[in-house]
């Protein structure tokens, strides 16, 4: 294991990319950092630019309308970056399936840049946040 | 300086005081957790955040001005390295001073700002503009009120502009000389870039402003100057206003000579420092951060009035030999 | 002014109408031709007045209809005035955004959804629809095609089209602009502000949805009654409860469902405890917005027992998915009452604490006071709801206008403040957190034995409108029914839909950080606002490029202009 990925794993650095949410998801990857489950134990943080960001966690449908923001906001992450999809939506667009503003799922929109992207899926409607925890340290566990 | 404590000295600064930056970050952020509740990050957190963004690749806008864009991190690093250099040679070796150095210590302390302005704008982002404009603002807000607090304590050590012999000659619990450190303290507090004079990075106004467009390595170099300056400014302000950075113990340790009495100025010396990096902390946590005018009214106006009142109770101590106006 | 005296007065315009139906007291269905709809728009929202909720488009077989919602709040009266537009090929309705501001967002959502052109708009850029969505193509017309998503392989980026309209707004290029968005750390969601400012201060604000448009109204048409309230607590994760309910509401007036009575207290505890854990996560957003990350951090933890709670009622954290046509799925336990009681309590002592912490701290007078007012005639105007009204002096609650659930049998206030700016949103927010709490405790005291789900045989055609007093404020739904299992009209009006745009009356003339809080102080809700679909593509500002570049090109700009 090289340097890089272990550190990386010691601090994942997360910008969170809503693409069409209903919020849920967003509010529960908020409730992440309170007190109570308080994911800066183990060097997670919540970043305001994308530059600054080591994982996406991407919700939502991806909407029309997200679907070129969401591509540009990978292309300015700096490498590596994991994405995760999190929550039903984001994985496979969940309810919304038939909406004619839906142009998702997550991965499908992100591997049209760049196809060996790294995506890791959290299912749920919404993820409790416990999930999400586990989800991003399986994640990273097999990097 | 001799051979052996020259050595001392380059360990300390150079590794000695990453190592206590990175040490001092862990600090205000893990307090910070406990005030808010949680548990906070693990004590190795700030070390492995530096190291990951060393690996991580370098994005430089195609817009940005390249070279002030990469050269503004280092210069900022290099400038809070110049400062503890100088202050830690204060400290180790008093006796041997150049004049004026407090001068030098001054525009050292705005370097860093300059850089972050520089960079920044360099950066050609509309968010970080806003960010460098806020940056300008404040640097000319809190430098009037710094500039103003040291004078203060140079009156009162009669007129000397030369750390070591402040360090010595300050009398800590005088009236001016409080107003003058409470000021200094919070001046510091905006140079660190913490709340409530958070204003040029604040997250939720302008997407992280100034630092927004750095990534990888560079924004390493800016978290480890920032974490320098977590070591240098208290420090500085341990010199100037609280009667010095006693390190005595450890130069007699080094030179063979174990002097248990010397232990409790060092102690002492730790505890200040400790004491106005968890002043910083609290403030940062139990204050909503200011708009830029209302932070330059507060510097210009408020501060203002306090120092004047300091330089003249000092003056007038001096004066009349009255120690504790 | 009561409910004899409104009809009284609604036959001044008798003349002008088709058709007056009233089928129970305070539901008024007027029907006009399209030619008539703005003058009888005029006399109900000025010479009544009435409060503008929303309009509906929809696409029957032989023509367009338009809808305008009007309620009277004083006796919970809603009034719906249909206009008939006859011509299919060139549907055309003048507008009424010119004195009606609260108008303008709908009518462009309804010009693109369904092509019906509104004349005399003042702004009639495209709002919900992406940029790239091709002309033409309106996605809520019965003859629709099918295949309006994007196929496979179809480049993300094409270029722009521009809406036919010939009124559009342009910011004035010289003037250097902020944008906020459309991934910004001040909201959870995308949004696209443009501020235009003057070094910090905010001359003028251009905002543009449609990131968050998933096309509810569309998907429900296809989604049988039962299955619905499953879709519509997913327009909103915060207003999953109230959603639902006012859906719900809506069918139940069309068949005639009485729910009984327990349901009805089981949807009021749940439909509070929703408010309660809103208010409460919006208290430490607004902290955590002003940089008071202590405050943030503080109030999210007294908000995790509301979810526990509502966890262990409905078996989530959040989309309870408790709300069906005739009752309720889950039951609230007699055995878990005490629980609930004594968490009630703790919470109650928690927020006493942050309450008093609040409205004593200095600092945060001088950072609220006076901040982002809007004016009790802008929030006429504007037509907001909830919260944002209150805090204006518009003291309207549909839980008292027109009680639902079992709010009419619990004793409990209204909360308003005079002075419309942040300080008073907080205040209102805060204060309405004890009445929630005292509100379920009173339902949990009265809570009556029985079951909690009619049956419910058949839906008949029809048509009815359901609201609701959710966290952010009234939550309206239009359901039409043609006696299938499935609507063929949903329409959906979420309170931040008229909230998010009365910025433009409170961020103008405003500090840029105080912007942020402005917008925070609404408690905006973007997924709500964009059920249905839109996108803005004005002039230089935003295509396909990516924001940063396009910023970089203003501060360019910004820069050459300092030279």
């Amino acid at each position: 294991m090289s340097w890089k990925i272990w550190s990386l794993k010691k601090s994942p650095w997360v910008f969170h990319v809503n693409t069409g949410a209903c919020n849920n998801c967003d509010i529960e990857i908020v409730n992440l950092l309170t007190p109570k489950f308080d994911v800066e134990r183990f060097g997670i943080k919540l970043v305001g630019s994308p530059r600054h960001a080591d994982a996406l966690l991407v919700t939502g449908v991806v909407t029309r309308q997200a679907a070129p923001r969401l591509q540009e906001v990978y292309r300015q992450t700096s490498k590596p970056c994991v994405v995760f999809a999190i929550g039903a939506c984001a994985c496979d667009k969940g309810i919304f399936t038939t909406g004619y503003h839906v142009v998702g799922p997550v991965d499908k929109i992100i591997r049209e840049v760049d196809p060996n992207a790294i995506i890791a899926y959290v299912p749920g409607c919404p993820p409790k946040p416990e999930a999400m925890i586990s989800g991003i340290v399986q994640a990273l566990s097999v990097l | 300086m001799s051979v052996p404590l020259n050595v001392l000295f380059w360990i300390v600064v150079i590794p000695g005081t990453v190592v206590l930056g990175l040490l001092a970050c862990w600090i205000v952020r893990k307090v910070s957790a406990l005030v808010q509740w949680r548990v906070g990050p693990p004590l190795f957190q700030p070390f492995y955040d530096v190291v990951k963004l060393m690996g991580k690749e370098i994005l430089v806008p195609q817009e940005a001005q390249k070279a002030v864009f990469m050269a503004a991190p280092l210069v900022g690093m290099a400038g809070v390295l110049l400062l503890s250099i100088m202050l830690w040679r204060v400290a180790f070796v008093p006796a041997k001073p150049f004049v004026g150095d407090i001068i030098v210590a001054i525009y050292l302390m705005v370097l860093p700002s300059l850089a972050l302005i520089l960079g920044s704008s360099a950066s050609a982002s509309p968010h970080a503009a806003v960010g460098t404009s806020r940056e300008m603002k404040l640097v000319m807000g809190y430098e009037l009120s710094l500039v103003l607090a040291l004078i203060v304590v140079i009156i009162k050590t009669g007129g000397t502009l030369n750390l070591a012999e402040i360090a010595q000659h300050t009398t800590v619990f005088s009236i001016s000389n409080m107003l003058a450190f409470l000021v200094a303290l919070l001046c510091v507090q905006a140079k660190l870039g913490f709340v409530p004079f958070d204003i040029a990075e604040a997250e939720t106004e302008v997407a992280s402003g100034v630092l927004m467009e750095y990534s990888g390595a560079l924004l390493a170099v800016w978290k480890l100057a920032h974490a320098i300056m977590l070591v240098a400014l208290p420090l500085f302000l341990v010199i100037v206003f609280l009667g010095g950075f006693d390190v005595t113990f450890l130069t007699m340790v080094f030179r063979g000579t174990f002097e248990p009495t010397l232990i409790m100025p060092l102690v002492w010396s730790i505890c200040k420092y400790v004491l106005v990096l968890v002043l910083l902390i609290l403030i940062k946590n139990t204050n909503p951060r200011v708009r830029i005018d209302q932070a330059m009214k507060f510097f210009w106006v408020y501060c203002g009035v306090a120092l004047v009142a300091a330089i003249i109770l000092a003056t007038i101590g001096k004066n009349f030999g009255v120690s504790w106006l | 002014m009561n409910q004899e005296e409104l009809n009284n007065r609604l036959t001044e315009i008798k003349d002008k109408l088709t058709a007056v139906e009233q089928p129970a007291d305070n539901r008024i269905w007027l029907t006009c031709e399209a030619e008539n709809s703005y003058e009888i728009n005029k006399f109900l929202f000025e010479e009544v007045p009435l409060r503008f909720v929303i309009a509906t488009g929809i696409d029957s077989d032989d023509c367009f209809e338009v809808l305008y919602h009007y309620a009277y709040d004083e006796t919970g009266c809603m009034i719906t005035l249909k206009a008939n537009i006859g011509d299919r090929e060139k549907p055309a309705i003048e507008s009424i955004a010119p004195f009606l501001p609260g108008a303008e967002w709908i009518e462009r959502e309804i010009h693109d959804i369904l092509g019906i052109d509104f004349k005399n708009h003042p702004d009639m850029r495209r709002l919900i629809l992406s940029d790239d969505w091709p002309e033409g193509v309106y996605p809520l017309r019965k003859d629709a095609e099918k295949p309006v998503s994007r196929p496979d392989g179809e480049p993300l980026t094409r270029p722009t089209v521009q809406s036919q309209s010939p009124a559009r707004r342009t910011v004035p290029l010289s003037k250097p602009v902020v944008v906020v968005g459309p991934f910004h750390p001040l909201q959870e969601e995308m949004e696209f502000f443009q501020l235009s400012v003057d070094g910090e201060i905010v001359t003028d604000i251009d905002m543009r949805i449609s990131y968050n448009h998933r096309g509810i109204e569309k998907i429900s048409e296809s989604l049988q009654f039962d299955q619905v309230p499953f879709l519509v607590s997913r327009i909103c994760g915060i207003c999953s409860a109230s959603h639902p309910l006012a859906y719900v509401q809506a069918v139940e007036e069309l068949a005639g469902i009485k729910p009984p009575e327990r349901a009805l207290y089981v949807r009021t505890i749940i439909t509070e405890l929703e408010r309660i854990h809103s208010h409460i996560l919006w208290v430490g957003l607004a902290g955590h917005f002003i940089g008071y990350d202590t405050v943030f951090m503080w109030a999210w933890k007294y908000r995790e027992p509301v979810l526990d709670l509502l966890e262990e009622i409905t078996g989530n954290r959040n989309n309870y998915g408790n709300v069906k046509v005739g009752g309720c799925r889950e039951d609230v336990p007699n055995d878990l009452i005490p629980k609930i009681l004594k968490e009630l309590d703790g919470i109650e002592k928690k927020m006493e604490m942050i309450t008093k912490a609040v409205l004593d701290d200095p600092v945060l007078h001088a950072r609220l006071k006076g901040v982002g007012v809007l004016s009790k005639a802008d929030a006429v105007k504007y037509a907001v709801t909830g919260p944002t009204a209150r805090a204006s002096g518009v003291a309207i609650d549909v839980r008292r206008d027109d009680p639902y659930a079992a709010y009419a049998d619990l004793d409990w206030n209204v909360i308003s403040q005079p002075e419309g700016d942040v300080f008073a949103k907080a205040v209102v927010r805060l204060l309405e957190t004890f009445e929630s709490i005292k509100i379920v405790r009173q339902a949990l005291e009265k809570l009556p034995d029985g079951p909690v789900a009619a049956e419910v045989k058949e839906i008949p055609p029809g048509e009815a409108v359901g609201h609701v007093e959710a966290p952010r404020g009234e939550t309206f739904h239009y359901v039409r029914s043609d006696g299938g299992n499935r609507p063929v009209r949903h329409k959906v009006r979420a309170p931040s839909f008229v909230n998010v745009p009365s910025f433009k009356a409170s961020c103008i003339g405003g500090h840029i950080a105080d912007v942020t809080i402005t917008l925070a102080a609404v408690d905006p809700c973007y997924s709500c606002t964009e059920r249905l679909a839109v996108v803005d593509n004005n002039k230089v500002i935003h295509d396909y490029d990516t924001l940063l570049q396009l910023s970089r090109e203003k501060t360019a700009r910004i820069r050459k202009e300092m030279l």
